[in-house]
């Protein structure tokens, strides 16, 4: 199995990815540069009326400048920002990534084109938060795999009350909803979305990590970051830089930034190329194993809390469809059809993010369950009413006329003969419900995809990653199907005689 | 098994009335299945329905258990009026045997004789499946006990079907053309079953094609046509010597030159 999925990975990723050392030279003769950004984060990147504007856009763009091309701007998703780079998706990224040692290792930094810093955001007038020192013991929003979570995992918090979300206007949602307390961020980011749409919450408490942005390349493009740094250089020279400081921070630069930018340009590099971001590295598994299992144990958790409430409430909503009384039947279409005409990203969204308007504000872990249930039953409700009408109307019958009323008959003659009939959808059902488990990492739950997402930002090998979360899911759904195929085999006279039938009379 | 045999003819049907219908319609849409009927059963009766094939005998019958809601009419079963309020206890005392067999494929013979004495009556395992058995000895088919519905042929499963429609003990037994659905050498084995059970006494309304059989076991034989009783009496009678000429029709159709 692993071979062949390895094989496969490889012969998909093939095209385009051999990466010279000659990027820069490959760059002009495209007469393109190709730069990721997550425009989720004013005022370095945002998009506006379908537009991205921000900062690193406008500076972005005058990197091109220098370089003579063109620049393309390709909007991507924080957390598959870095694997993308490595696999030669863009050149660079610009989106106010914050250069550490860690990132260092996989990754080829330009030198700091911006000082920057993680601050906190309090709901206003929260008094309980002051500064980072009263981090511990709150529940504490992030944008996850940024220096915010970096800076929060550093205060010694534990990692349960780190709720890690794709985005920061996302945790800064979630603080104002009441789901958390506190959020940490970079103080230009923080102060400009709070400005533009968070009048609830508050800065509060100065910079508390100082922090160096950088452009990122990937480490086998040197010819390219030295050609960045020496756009930089003129671009911070000749005033440019100054006058973008000012539109987009609102405020002059601060005078003696420049001459810390200056001084700093030996911090960026880093990048020692650990090979191809396509070959299998194992050793990245020791670590990453014990994660990835304690995310598999979260999806499955999940999945089967959902499938145990969810069966017997899609039982339920089966026989509401099918019942006479026609409120009860009319309500529970309509409650499937809404459940199966929307996205379940969005019902996700729905119950975290917008039930708190209306003063319901539950806990990641129960929204999720909440959600998948919810989804669950209505389709599972279709898949058990497919199955009682597939029944011959004669059963009915027959239990009817021995005197059995409707629920004795249901309960004794149509059910057990549907449960048998439904079990094959049912068990699509509950593999595909495992898989779709992987959408509740959008409110901050680790489980399997999330942990494998985070994982592979940072590892260097998105592949060996994303290859065992593969492999750990398989080892979920194929038990399952197994062990249905079993159950169906043992129940099987009802559909195959066992021996042949005899017609003779006894 | 207690059975009630009237001393001296077991079909003579002078025993207490079991059955009265009145003046029963049966409308499905504009289509009137059923142009009032009225007949009466008494006890030990064996009454015998022929006719075409789309006569209203069907329904008929599913109109007494209300498989199927009547138009207009009633049905008395002893002293009890049918309706809704009392259906599921008088259908305890109607066994319905269909023409096919509606046997539930996920529980043995036995399992399916038992089922409506423990959940309807709530009798005791023991007792549902000993009595279950001694079913099963009467239809000719204990070896049979453990087997499922998919396993047995047409005839058996007709023959536990009987079984499953003794099992509570009904005091009228229906039979909707029992072996129409049956290959012609498995026939024989469930009118034998049947012949047994008239020969005991007890009161059952049939519908059938088997028109030797019906001479044979019937007290009393109705002929309808077009959803009404043309035309009954005495077997020797309807079939000796028919009065209309539609009841002679038919039977030389079905009787062959």
């Amino acid at each position: 199995m692993f071979p062949v999925l390895l094989a496969a990975l490889l012969l998909l990723a093939g095209g385009g990815v051999a990466r010279a050392e000659n990027a820069l030279e490959q760059v002009r003769e495209r007469g393109e540069l190709v730069i990721g950004t997550d425009a989720t984060y004013p005022p370095f990147e945002s998009k506006v009326g379908g537009r991205l504007e921000g900062f690193d856009i406008d500076l972005g763009n005058q990197i091109g400048k220098e370089l003579g091309v063109k620049v393309r701007w390709v909007n991507s998703a924080w957390d598959g920002i870095f694997p993308a780079l490595r696999t030669g998706k863009f050149d660079l990224v610009m989106s106010g990534v914050t250069i550490t040692d860690e990132r260092k290792q996989n990754l080829l930094f330009s030198r700091p084109y911006f000082l920057s810093g993680q601050t906190l955001a309090r709901r206003r007038g929260d008094r309980r938060i002051g500064s980072a020192d009263d981090l511990p013991g709150k529940i504490v929003c992030v944008q996850q795999e940024t220096t915010g979570q970096t800076a929060a995992e550093k205060r010694g918090l534990p990692p349960e009350s780190i709720r890690k979300f794709e985005t920061l206007p996302e945790a800064l949602l979630a603080v104002r909803n009441r789901q958390g307390d506190v959020a940490v961020g970079d103080l230009p980011a923080l102060r400009d979305l709070i400005r533009k749409g968070y009048p609830e919450l508050e800065v509060i408490g100065g910079v508390f990590v100082q922090e160096n942005v950088g452009i990122v390349a990937d480490p086998r493009s040197g010819d390219l970051i030295r050609g960045v740094d020496a756009a930089l250089q003129r671009i911070l020279d000749d005033g440019r830089y100054g006058r973008m400081y000012a539109l987009w921070l609102g405020e002059p630069l601060p005078a003696a930034d420049v001459a810390r930018l200056n001084g700093l340009a030996a911090v960026g590099g880093g990048g020692v190329d650990s090979g191809s971001a396509f070959t299998i590295r194992w050793d990245l598994l020791q670590n990453a194993l014990p994660l990835l299992l304690r995310g598999a144990v979260t999806t499955l958790y999940i999945t089967g809390l959902t499938l145990l409430i969810g069966t017997p409430l899609g039982l339920l909503v089966a026989l509401a469809r099918l019942s006479g009384f026609r409120p009860l039947s009319t309500a529970a279409a309509f409650y499937v059809e809404v459940i199966r005409g929307t996205p379940l990203l969005l019902q996700i969204f729905v119950i975290y993010f917008v039930l708190p308007a209306v003063g319901i504000s539950l806990p990641a872990f129960v929204a999720a369950v909440l959600a998948l249930t919810l989804n669950a039953a209505a389709y599972i409700g279709e898949i058990f009413r497919a199955g009682i009408q597939s029944i011959d109307t004669g059963q009915m019958e027959a239990a009817r006329a021995l005197g059995m009323d409707y629920g004795a008959a249901m309960r004794w003659v149509i059910l057990p003969q549907t449960v048998r009939r439904v079990l094959p959808p049912l068990t699509n059902e509950a593999v595909a419900l495992l898989k779709d488990s992987s959408l509740v990492s959008v409110i901050a739950l680790t489980e399997l995809t999330r942990v494998g997402r985070e994982l592979s930002t940072n590892s260097g090998s998105p592949i060996t990653i994303y290859l065992a979360v593969a492999v750990l899911y398989l080892a979920m759904t194929l038990p399952l199907t197994y062990l249905v195929r079993r159950l169906e085999d043992r129940w099987q006279p009802i559909s195959r005689p066992r021996a042949k039938a005899v017609a003779a009379k006894p | 098994m207690t059975t009630t045999t009237i001393p001296g003819s077991p079909t003579n049907g002078s025993g207490p009335p079991v059955l009265a219908i009145r003046d029963l319609h049966k409308s499905f849409g504009k289509l009137e299945v059923l142009k009032g009927i009225s007949l009466e059963m008494r006890e030990g009766q064996v009454s015998v329905l022929i006719g075409a094939s789309g006569s209203g005998k069907s329904t008929l019958m599913r109109c007494v258990n209300r498989l199927e809601t009547p138009t207009q009419g009633t049905v008395r079963f002893r002293d009890t009026e049918i309706g809704p309020a009392n259906l599921t206890r008088v259908r305890r005392e109607i066994g319905f045997v269909f023409q096919r067999f509606n046997l539930f494929p996920h529980l043995t013979a036995l399992e399916n004789v038992t089922l409506a004495p423990r959940c309807v009556l709530g009798a005791p395992a023991e007792q549902a499946e000993r009595e279950a058995r001694e079913l099963l000895e009467q239809v000719h088919l204990s070896a049979k006990a453990d087997n499922y519905p998919a396993e047995l042929s047409g005839g058996q499963q007709q023959r536990v079907a009987i079984a499953r429609a003794l099992a509570l003990r009904p005091a009228l037994l229906m039979f909707d053309e029992p072996t129409s659905a049956l290959d012609p050498e498995l026939v024989g084995e469930v009118l034998e079953v049947m012949r047994d059970l008239a020969a005991e006494g007890r009161t059952m309304l049939i519908a059938t094609h088997e028109m030797g059989f019906a001479r044979e076991v019937a007290s009393h034989v109705m002929f309808l046509h077009l959803g009404q009783i043309l035309e009954e009496g005495p077997p020797d009678q309807i079939f000796e010597s028919p009065r209309e000429a539609r009841t002679r029709e038919f039977l030389a159709r079905v009787l062959g030159p």
